[in-house]
């Protein structure tokens, strides 16, 4: 038998094996190297605070935000923007998506027209739905279902793709045909690496809400975010970054999480 | 119930597959072949030389060019459960456990009931030799074990006829014996229809009542031997010790080896050209 490597050395061999308390151990020193060297550099006075104010500040105006004001009315606004335009997405990417792998002609339709959405620019979008949808909710939840939805049904259409024809033909020759080969194989095939797309677009979701929230919203985080700059608030404007990457790292490990739960069966 | 002597019937079978340089290679010759009910045909030959696409075309996963696949005396017209396929590999699902994976092969039947259908899954599971893994993932389990999920899934189907695609062919020495052994036991039993192929001449006269040698691409049929003839009926790791066994074995090795050489000659000829 082959003696195990300590967990160090485990860390830096290739490929080497997984050692998951150590890795999170060290997942959270990262966070915490940072934060000292901007705390460092902070201290050393090596550039001003309106700059780079230090982290003491960031988390002292964060908390000022979360008591004396909405701050928490504009972070479940974001999180909702986020969520709606999300679900939009996914409800109509993945049956759009699965039908475009599965049958050539809706490819043959879709995949031009979706490779020519996917490559504008988001902003560059942004005057066409103040324009068809005014500054409310629909024109920001538009914005960003244009963001996702085009990226997503393309992922979508790629993981079906790549479910192994064995499993398809497995199906067909014990009976199952169209809707049912779709429901009981290729669905649950590709589900894992659907899990996998949907958590990669979520992100990108939330990039998009900044960009809708900064030009036209009147809340939101990003709407906080661009105020505070207006009237150079800098430790606010660190504190909407935080918010945003604080709730992107919990939804990135949520999904995470629940894949592992869920898809047990592949380790 | 009599045996039909053309249950399954090729007509002047043939298969042009088209390149992408648009160029048509034609990979089975007009191919006239009758198998019997319950007969167990092992399809042999060159490596590449068709006789995947022919047993594909019987279980409907590929369209003839011209001619016809006859099942049961009706043209074969797509994928069904008639037909049950055995893969090489990645046939189970991995989403499913070992029994929910045989009890797939019972979803679209009608002719049974749900209780049945769990009834009759269980079966298959036992005669395969998985009950005590009945509730492991397909990843937990061996390459020897899975193909036993994906014969007793086919099974579970009831299918007319069992279509084998070189199903021991990832699979180490010792692992394929017993699988071998395992498959004629189960034959006795169920007396189904079998197309296999394989590249392992011994696994063929081993296990066949019938050979057929294809030639080289196109596929045409060289020699069908009839191998019941000359080998007892019920099989044992004995047999592969008889002179009939090593005569069949040599027979069919020395055919496969004149076509093999046959290709070289023709890649020379190809590589003198250029």
């Amino acid at each position: 038998m082959q003696r195990q490597r300590d967990g160090w050395r485990e860390l830096l061999a290739f490929r080497g094996l997984a050692r998951p308390r150590l890795e999170i151990g060290i997942g959270i020193a990262a966070f915490i190297f940072v934060i000292a060297v901007w705390d460092l550099i902070t201290r050393l006075d090596l550039i001003k605070p309106q700059f780079l104010p230090s982290p003491g500040a960031v988390v002292s105006a964060l908390y000022t935000m979360l008591t004396t004001t909405d701050y928490i009315q504009d972070i479940a606004i974001s999180i909702g923007r986020v969520w709606a335009a999300f679900l939009a997405s996914v409800v109509m990417a993945i049956p759009i998506g699965i039908l475009m792998s599965c049958y050539r002609g809706v490819g043959a339709f879709a995949v031009p027209l979706i490779d020519f959405v996917r490559y504008l620019p988001v902003p560059a979008l942004v005057p066409l739905t103040l324009i068809w949808l005014g500054i409310g909710e629909s024109s920001k939840i538009a914005l960003l279902w244009i963001g996702t939805f085009f990226q997503l049904v393309l992922l979508i259409a790629d993981d079906a793709r790549r479910v192994p024809i064995e499993f398809i033909e497995t199906g067909r020759t014990l009976g199952a045909r169209q809707f049912p080969l779709i429901k009981d194989v290729l669905f649950p095939a590709m589900l894992p690496n659907l899990v996998d797309s949907l958590r990669i677009t979520l992100g990108w979701c939330w990039t998009y809400l900044i960009v809708a929230e900064i030009v036209a919203a009147n809340s939101g985080i990003g709407y906080e975010l661009w105020t505070a700059r207006r009237y150079g608030r800098t430790p606010e404007v660190f504190a909407g970054i935080l918010t945003i990457g604080i709730i992107g790292l919990l939804s990135d490990q949520i999904i995470r999480g629940l894949h592992r739960r869920w898809f047990r069966y592949l380790s | 119930m009599a045996d039909r002597a053309d249950f399954i019937e090729f007509r002047e079978l043939t298969k042009v597959f088209q390149q992408e340089n648009g160029r048509d290679v034609k990979v089975v010759d007009p191919l006239d072949l009758s198998i019997a009910e319950g007969e167990f045909v092992v399809f042999v030959g060159p490596s590449g030389c068709g006789k995947t696409t022919v047993m594909r075309m019987v279980g409907g996963l590929e369209t003839p060019t011209t001619g016809d696949v006859l099942l049961d005396g009706r043209p074969v017209t797509g994928p069904s459960r008639e037909k049950g396929m055995v893969f090489q590999s990645y046939s189970s699902f991995p989403w499913l456990t070992v029994l929910s994976n045989i009890r797939f092969g019972l979803r679209y039947r009608r002719d049974v009931t749900e209780a049945e259908k769990d009834r009759i899954a269980r079966h298959y599971l036992e005669i395969v030799g998985l009950a005590p893994f009945s509730d492991f993932y397909i990843n937990r389990i061996s390459g020897g074990m899975r193909q036993r999920v994906a014969i007793a899934r086919t099974l579970a189907a009831d299918p007319l006829v069992l279509l084998m695609d070189e199903p021991f062919g990832a699979l180490d020495a010792l692992t394929r014996e017993r699988l071998q052994l395992q498959l004629l036991g189960l034959r006795r039993v169920e007396r189904k229809t079998v197309i296999f192929t394989t590249h392992d001449v011994d696994e063929a006269v081993f296990l066949a009542d019938r050979i057929i040698v294809f030639s080289a691409r196109p596929a045409r049929v060289l020699k069908d031997i009839e191998v019941r003839a000359e080998l007892p009926k019920d099989r044992s790791l004995e047999v592969t010790e008889l002179p009939a066994f090593r005569r069949l074995r040599r027979e069919v090795l020395a055919l496969i080896r004149n076509e093999e050489s046959m290709i070289e000659t023709t890649e020379r000829e190809i590589l003198s050209e250029q």
